[in-house]
């Protein structure tokens, strides 16, 4: 089965979606990391895409400012940027999500501006004093956008976007849903470029486009055979030639714990609530990033019910080289997993693939390991 | 330190130490020689030695006594700790106090083996707490305090040390704060927001312990704090004379008096020597290094492995370092007339500690830092030896070293090491970039 031709094009940025979408005289916002809620600059009529940096091959100019030794993807954004290749972002949102990314942010000002930055600061703790920052943080940004594009974002617009959102989550709920079957009828890698559309495309055109993917799936099993159920885990992962890597090896990605994924899209938000507490709550709720210090117990939690639900027989965390926190979440989750006897393949990566030739061998050798047992 | 110091010091010595405190022991055993020795070749008194002595003696007269112990990392004070009678235990001393010896670097070793992280990607002055811990070297503490600044990889591995431990951990948001020229850093909110964690620290630490938090004691303990700061500030003031009264390596000296002991009379005392000492020097004109040539900008921690790497510097260059990062501690003194003037005297050292306040917002936080530096301390030139790991710093280092060579005029040496590991980048490399940059660029 292949996906709409609509979502495979808009695994690229920018695509002809954001072309329609820039020629009927609306914005584009780039935005970092899954604590920022999309919906807050949906409901102001813009559209907020994932930043990502597709295709980028060298990072000399970051690599000067950022050094060589902050991840890949930063240094990936910001070279893009120094070589103007955001041109169709009208702006860019950022918050601390990571040591790299808020001085990626820091680089782009100085830089490479953009023509609106804005910086959420996002408190990294779970409490209920952080929780008020948190909602007073988004209302400082809704109130930004508003004054800077000379809009209104009233309560009705929140809710409505809410709304589309989670419809959008149920859909995705549903995708997964179909990913516990013995065959499922999608594939790791088509997962992934339905995630990235996700992030990428106005969010109602997405909904229409994986309702349409959804009717097709239902009645459909795969073909195809597999050597083991597989889970993936870890950062930034925007590469769906790393999921086929690891498909052509054998291996069905039939679930995932990253910030594209059930990160990005576990848990809805109360409609019925005010429509900024309710999202800072459904953002505070949802399965969280290593970013947030103390959730690793919940965070493992969630992969081991993972494991269960989707009778997966292995996890592959992969992680961003240069990474520290995804360094120290691996860590405990490889000791987590091994008590529970869950096979575990560690990964470390670059943003862009590379390596391809010793990635592929170990991930063989763990497929082999995952068969004969 | 006196006679009866060490007596006392070495008579602790002879005790029966618990089994997790063998390493601590034979820390405690080799500074107190250490400090003989040094008074011995008749080096000039400092408050150090005993500061460090006693740091030792209180964590095993902890363990000694049941006495809870929290570990905290460098960037925070220890003083509501104290006000709670609670032992506070600085983690870095595993990693800065045992780089000169390159006692830590087995520890870097066993971390890599247990694939923990590599150096580029978590900082080994955290790092090697997860190997000690594994050897059974490091004093187990009871519980854990950590904030979420300066940095992913500080709390990654407090965070790590406590799922392999079971050891109970409080987290202190510090807030990412908007860059706006004009503001003192903080206001209304930022403040608020951190009092409100630091009272549910302190019932984290009453339900987790015996002790109870007492507003006497705490007022107590703010006013010693305050006391310390007066003197911590006049100090660094005094440090704007020409020629700087102090050497290198006493620039950062207020800094661990602070972070080991800030809030009790050890600190008031010992602060209070500094300043005299510098105040005394700058009355009499008489430099910390003889015939000072040169005067430079650290804005970045010591090569902790090279302990002889400033003294080099003052002897080979005239030249001398004017406080580095930690050691330019700059928190002022605070109203703490009421249970709420300390709270937010308490909140507002946290937010302004080393390292906090430079690293908890936007570059413009640290580049207006830097720019201030140079201008108020004369600084002939910078040297930025950044950690690989340290992603917060490194990844502005040429935005902020831009900033000095355009606004101030000044030379800038930028170079990555590693300043707990000598193996990274050893001291003769480190050198050879300083002495390069010295003689070709500064002179």
């Amino acid at each position: 089965m292949s996906v709409p031709s609509t979502i495979a094009e808009a695994v690229h940025l920018p695509n002809p979606s954001i072309d329609r979408w820039r020629n009927e005289g609306k914005k584009v916002l780039g935005y970092f990391c899954s604590y920022i809620p999309d919906e807050i600059i949906y409901a102001a009529n813009m559209l907020p895409v994932r930043m990502r940096a597709e295709g980028c091959a060298d990072t000399p100019t970051a690599d000067a400012y950022m050094s060589t030794t902050t991840c890949s993807f930063t240094r990936c954004v910001l070279e893009l940027a120094t070589r103007k290749e955001y041109q169709f972002l009208d702006g860019v949102v950022a918050y601390n999500s990571c040591d790299q990314v808020r001085r990626l942010y820091d680089n782009l000002k100085f830089k490479a501006p953009f023509p609106y930055q804005y910086f959420l600061s996002i408190p990294a703790t779970l409490t209920d004093v952080t929780l008020e920052w948190y909602k007073h943080e988004l209302s400082k940004f809704k109130k930004n956008l508003e004054d800077n594009f000379a809009t209104a974002v009233t309560n009705d617009d929140l809710k409505r976007a809410i709304e589309i959102y989670n419809k959008s989550r149920d859909l995705l709920r549903e995708l997964y849903e179909l990913r516990k079957r013995e065959r499922p009828p999608v594939s790791g890698t088509e997962v992934m470029n339905v995630l990235l559309a996700s992030v990428t495309l106005p969010r109602e055109e997405f909904n229409g486009l994986l309702a349409s993917l959804l009717e097709v799936c239902r009645g459909r099993e795969a073909e195809s055979d597999y050597t083991a159920r597989l889970m993936l885990v870890g950062s930034h992962l925007d590469d769906p030639e790393f999921v086929e890597m690891i498909e052509e090896l054998g291996g069905l990605v039939v679930t995932d714990s990253l910030c594209f994924g059930t990160r990005y899209f576990s848990g809805l938000v109360d409609v019925n609530s005010a429509p900024l507490d309710a999202l800072a709550e459904r953002y505070f709720s949802k399965v969280s990033c290593p970013r947030m210090t103390g959730g690793h117990p919940e965070r493992a939690k969630f992969v081991m019910d993972q494991v269960k639900e989707f009778n997966v027989d292995g996890v592959i965390i992969q992680r961003m080289k240069f990474c520290p926190t995804w360094w120290g979440e691996a860590f405990m989750l490889r000791e987590d997993l091994k008590k529970l006897g869950v096979p575990c393949l560690e990964l470390e990566k670059e943003y862009v693939l590379s390596g391809v030739g010793a990635m592929k061998t170990r991930i063989q050798a763990f497929l082999e390991t995952l068969e004969e047992r | 330190m006196s006679e009866e110091l060490f007596k006392k010091y070495e008579e602790m010595a002879q005790e029966e130490w618990p089994e997790d405190l063998g390493l601590w022991k034979n820390l405690f055993l080799g500074n107190i020689a250490l400090a003989k020795e040094n008074l011995a070749k008749g080096m000039p008194y400092t408050p150090i030695p005993e500061l460090q002595l006693e740091m030792f003696a209180r964590i095993a007269r902890a363990r000694m006594s049941g006495k809870p112990i929290v570990m905290y990392p460098f960037n925070y004070g220890p003083e509501l700790f104290y006000a709670m009678n609670v032992e506070p235990f600085m983690q870095e001393v595993f990693s800065v106090g045992l780089a000169p010896f390159r006692l830590n670097e087995p520890y870097i070793d066993l971390a890599n083996q247990m694939g923990y992280g590599d150096n580029p990607t978590i900082c080994n002055a955290q790092r090697p707490l997860i190997a000690t811990y594994t050897r059974g070297d490091a004093p187990k503490s009871d519980l854990l305090f950590y904030l979420s600044t300066p940095c992913n990889s500080l709390a990654t591995t407090y965070q790590v040390y406590s799922h392999m431990t079971g050891v109970p951990a409080f987290t202190l948001d510090i807030p990412y704060w908007s860059y706006d020229p004009s503001s003192e850093f903080y206001d209304e909110k930022t403040v608020d927001y951190v009092i409100r964690q630091l009272k549910d620290l302190v019932s984290w630490l009453e339900g987790r312990t015996n002790q109870k938090f007492h507003e006497d004691k705490f007022q107590e303990t703010m006013n010693l704090v305050n006391q310390a700061r007066e003197n911590v500030m006049e100090f660094n003031d005094l440090l704007k004379a020409v020629p700087c009264p102090v050497n290198s390596l006493n620039g950062f000296a207020n800094f661990m008096i602070m972070a080991f002991s800030g809030g009790t009379p050890d600190a008031v005392r010992m602060t209070k020597w500094m300043r005299d000492y510098a105040k005394g020097n700058v009355e009499k004109g008489v430099g910390g290094v003889p015939d000072e040539k040169i005067r430079i900008a650290w804005p970045y921690t010591h090569v902790f492995f090279d302990s002889q790497l400033f003294p080099w510097i003052e002897e080979t260059f005239n030249a001398v370092v004017i406080m580095d990062i930690l050691g330019h501690y700059h928190v002022g003194p605070h109203d703490t007339s009421n249970l709420d003037k300390c709270f937010e005297s308490l909140a507002l050292g946290t937010l302004d500690y080393s390292m906090i306040d430079t690293c908890r917002g936007p570059a413009e936080y640290y580049i207006d830092y830097l720019l201030r530096f140079v201008n108020d301390y004369k600084i002939d030139c910078v040297v930025m030896p950044i950690q690989f790991a340290c992603k917060h710093i490194y990844a502005i280092t040429n935005l902020a070293a831009e900033a000095v060579r355009r606004e101030a005029g000044l030379p800038v040496l930028v170079f990555g090491c590693d300043p707990y590991d000598s193996r990274e980048v050893p001291s003769e490399e480190i050198r050879g970039k300083i002495e390069e940059f010295i003689t070709e660029i500064v002179m």
